[in-house]
């Protein structure tokens, strides 16, 4: 079921937390919200989930305006971060909880609840208790109630913040894998962009209560609408630098000068921009050539990440398989892809 | 060392014990030996003397010893002794007829009042008033009634210097039962059985117990999950208000239910007003004197367990309740599915806690109904105090009290044993969450 949000404002005590928010989610699609904490995410899913009213515009769950439904009619499933299963009831009681208190059969409620379980592979843990779970296994039995009476709309609230990283790896491509075999329009909160990226269809990135750009994983890092969207995409970092348009369609800065990308050598010399270079762009292959001095060196296993210094003192990062070829304190002289970089204006908006 | 160590710390500690088995150990103990007494005001608490009165004959008849043996002992004897003589000078008997009495009688013995008084009729300077004869003739009498002996053997030799010839089994029973200072015995139980007293007692303590403590609860439950739901501001202010009752000292609380019941007071004018009849409340009828005494202690139970209940639903994580609408719950489903069975364990709390306690308490109802109308709204603990340390009468029985609040203690702890495997309380209390 396709889920719009428009115009949606959210105001906490006459603070306003999010102002006329506008966002698509397509039928069957799982969308991320991602964005820092305290930039409205977890608002707009309770928002989305009934639990918090909407002070102004609309929420549709397909033709349907479910603004002013309550939460009990909104048919959402809902997994909180902290996973707030009921403590004093087994597994499968949890689970079964929606159908029960839909007075559904017995019989009915023991198949589906069975059924869901399956799926997420915890039919063997059912006779227990919440506290007798590990965290990974208590996540499960969280996406199992949400699923089991087949909502319109799957809200995840950041649910893999509480895993360690191997079980978080794990349950990333499991809750991709349940959330596509049933097909239910999801929204993934979270502030990591690994799991933006490696689990949903598109990412809504939020800044102050704003949508920021509303994109494909790969289109968004290759393409990021703006500076802040570029800053927050890629790990490790971008880096910014700072400075203007150079009369033969290049970029000067400090000391350091690059060709712009072949589709942005018109720009109008001395306009003021900012450029961003991922640290894998630089030190491959490419070309333009920055040298400068290497002045720390952060081998990662099968890469290896440099930060060196150049002449004017910007620092540029570099990432590269790994290979012992440089060390701190030596001078580098490396490739830079310039048809890679990217381009922002004065107030942070892609050029 | 070490061992110097430990007498360091058994002399920090000795205060500590020492309170502990004065002021608690030693009256739990006290009590249940004096409830296997016979103690009383007339007993006294420390050794008697033995007396025979009428009453212990009336007793001994009535257990089956011989009557005519009990007539005798009940009989006046008149004996003209050296010492009665001297009795009636002092008292001031005309001294010629005391002398004209040594002179013929000395020496005899009678058993009948009339056969002496005849024979005093007969001497020469009898006084002329009738009066004044049986004055002088009592003078002479003596009685084993009402005589103090102070020890078993003095007691014996009166007994037997009435009864010569009473069987041995016979003056041992009289003796032992004159004995008036306290006794060893299992009667106070035997009696708390028999009585028919005591069953009313029960139902009434039952009544009040079970009555009390659903209010307790019910009302505890009700303003908890109520003013869970309400803005903090408000609930803020409800908790305290319902607070007051416990805040209160007790008597003024009580003078204060006093005020509002009795003729004149609140409940009174406003039934007066509303064409209700109007009387005290508080003691004018059983059916009101039990609500009143239901009401005040619930009141101080609810504000109590509104205060337990409150803090238990406020650990409650608010994700659960918003899973739980998210669920599809309704607001009242929410409390009974979710909010209720977390609340298990201070629900358990409050009703072994408030039987117990309630169970053993009577001050209020000692001071506001005081039991009335008669003894239509008098509990277990009351009697108990009553009976052993309050009585009007001032027949204050202290081993009988003390068995009361013995089966007291003994139902309080059978209670709370049931209370603990009924509500599964190992399961509730479940493993230690850090391992040894
Ligand atoms: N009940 C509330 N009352 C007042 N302000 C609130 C309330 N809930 C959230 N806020 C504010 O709204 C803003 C957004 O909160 P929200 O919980 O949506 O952040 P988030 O994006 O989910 O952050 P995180 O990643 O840390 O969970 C925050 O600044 C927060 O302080
Ligand atoms: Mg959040």
């Amino acid at each position: 079921m396709r889920l719009t949000i428009c115009d949606f404002t959210k105001t906490f005590d006459r603070t306003t937390v999010i102002k006329d928010m506008n966002l698509v989610v397509e039928d069957g699609e799982m969308l991320a919200l991602l964005g820092p904490s305290g930039c409205g995410k977890s608002t707009t899913l309770f928002a989305v989930a009934g639990i918090h009213r909407v002070d102004g515009g609309a929420i549709l769950f397909g033709k349907r305006d479910v603004s002013h439904l309550p939460s009990q009619k909104r048919n959402v499933g809902v997994v909180f971060q902290n996973y707030a299963l009921y403590p004093h009831m087994t597994v499968f009681d949890n689970i079964a909880f929606p159908l029960t208190i839909r007075r559904e059969g017995k019989a009915d409620i023991d198949r589906k609840v069975r059924a869901i379980a399956e799926l997420a592979h915890i039919g063997d843990l059912l006779a227990r208790r919440p506290s007798q779970l590990s965290g990974g296994q208590q996540q499960r039995v969280a996406l199992a109630r949400a699923l089991v009476r087949q909502p319109d709309v799957l809200l995840l609230d950041e649910p893999l913040a509480n895993l360690d990283a191997r079980l978080r790896l794990e349950m990333r491509s499991e809750i991709r894998r349940i959330q596509m075999e049933t097909g239910i329009t999801s929204i993934l909160v979270t502030h990591d962009q690994v799991e933006a990226m490696s689990m949903c269809d598109r990412i809504a990135i939020m800044d102050q209560g704003a949508i920021r750009q509303v994109a494909t994983p790969s289109e968004m890092y290759r393409q990021p609408a703006s500076r802040f969207v570029a800053g927050f995409l890629g790990n490790p970092p971008i880096v910014f630098l700072d400075g203007e348009v150079t009369g033969d369609g290049g970029f000067a800065s400090r000391g350091v000068s690059l060709p712009l990308p072949g589709r942005l050598r018109h720009l109008e010399a001395g306009r003021p921009i900012s450029l961003g270079i991922r640290p894998e762009h630089v030190g491959t292959s490419g070309g333009a050539r920055v040298s400068g001095q290497v002045v720390f060196v952060e081998p990662q296993g099968r890469e290896t990440l440099f930060d060196i210094e150049l002449e004017g003192g910007a620092i540029l990062r570099s990432i590269q398989p790994a290979g012992d070829d440089a060390r701190v304190g030596d001078r580098v002289d490396w490739a830079v892809d310039s048809d890679r970089l990217l381009v922002f204006d004065r107030h942070g908006n892609a050029v | 060392m070490p061992f110097q160590r430990y007498l360091l710390g058994l002399g920090f500690l000795s205060p500590a014990l020492l309170v502990l088995a004065g002021l608690f150990l030693m009256p739990v103990a006290l009590t249940g030996i004096i409830a296997f007494t016979n103690m009383s005001i007339s007993t006294g608490v420390s050794g008697g003397a033995h007396v025979i009165t009428g009453n212990l004959l009336t007793g001994l008849r009535d257990d089956g010893v011989e009557p005519a043996a009990l007539d005798r002992l009940a009989e006046t004897v008149f004996e003209v002794t050296p010492e009665a003589l001297a009795r009636a000078r002092a008292a001031g008997v005309d001294p010629a007829f005391v002398a004209d009495i040594e002179e013929r009688l000395v020496g005899r013995r009678f058993t009948d009042g009339r056969a002496f008084e005849r024979e005093l009729k007969g001497l020469p300077h009898r006084p002329r008033a009738i009066r004044d004869l049986k004055v002088a003739a009592d003078l002479f009498g003596a009685s084993i009634l009402n005589t103090r002996f102070a020890d078993a053997a003095a007691a014996r030799q009166a007994v037997v210097g009435v009864l010569p010839d009473a069987p041995e089994a016979t003056v041992d029973r009289i003796v032992a039962a004159s004995y008036t200072g306290w006794q060893w015995t299992t009667g106070n139980f035997a009696r708390l059985l028999s009585s028919p007293d005591t069953l009313r007692l029960i139902v009434n303590t039952v009544f009040y117990v079970a009555a009390t403590l659903s209010f307790t609860v019910f009302v505890g439950l009700f303003l908890a999950i109520g003013t869970f739901y309400l803005p903090p501001a408000t609930a803020g202010v409800f908790s305290v208000l319902w607070l007051l009752p416990r805040l209160t000292p007790v008597v003024l609380y009580a003078v204060m239910w006093k005020w509002f019941t009795w003729e004149g007071g609140f409940v009174y004018t406003a039934a007066e007003a509303l064409g209700l009849p109007a009387f005290n409340y508080m003691k004018g009828s059983v059916p009101t004197a039990w609500t009143i005494v239901i009401l005040v202690n619930g009141f101080i139970g609810a504000s109590f367990s509104m205060i337990l209940f409150s803090s238990a639903l406020k650990a409650i994580p608010i994700q659960q309740l918003w899973a739980s609408e998210v669920d599809g719950a309704s607001r009242w489903q929410q409390v009974r599915y979710i909010v209720l069975p977390q609340l298990r364990w201070p629900i358990l709390f409050v009703v072994s806690y408030q039987t117990l306690s309630l169970l053993s308490s009577y001050q209020e109802i000692w001071l506001t109904t005081n039991g009335g109308p008669g003894r239509t709204t008098s509990v277990w603990a009351l009697e108990s105090f009553n009976t052993a340390l309050n009585n009007y009468t001032g027949d204050l029985q202290y081993g009988l009290g003390a068995a009361m609040a013995v089966m007291l203690v003994v139902v309080g702890v059978t209670l709370s044993v049931i209370y603990l495997r009924l509500f599964r309380f190992d399961d509730l209390v479940g493993r230690p969450k850090i391992e040894f």
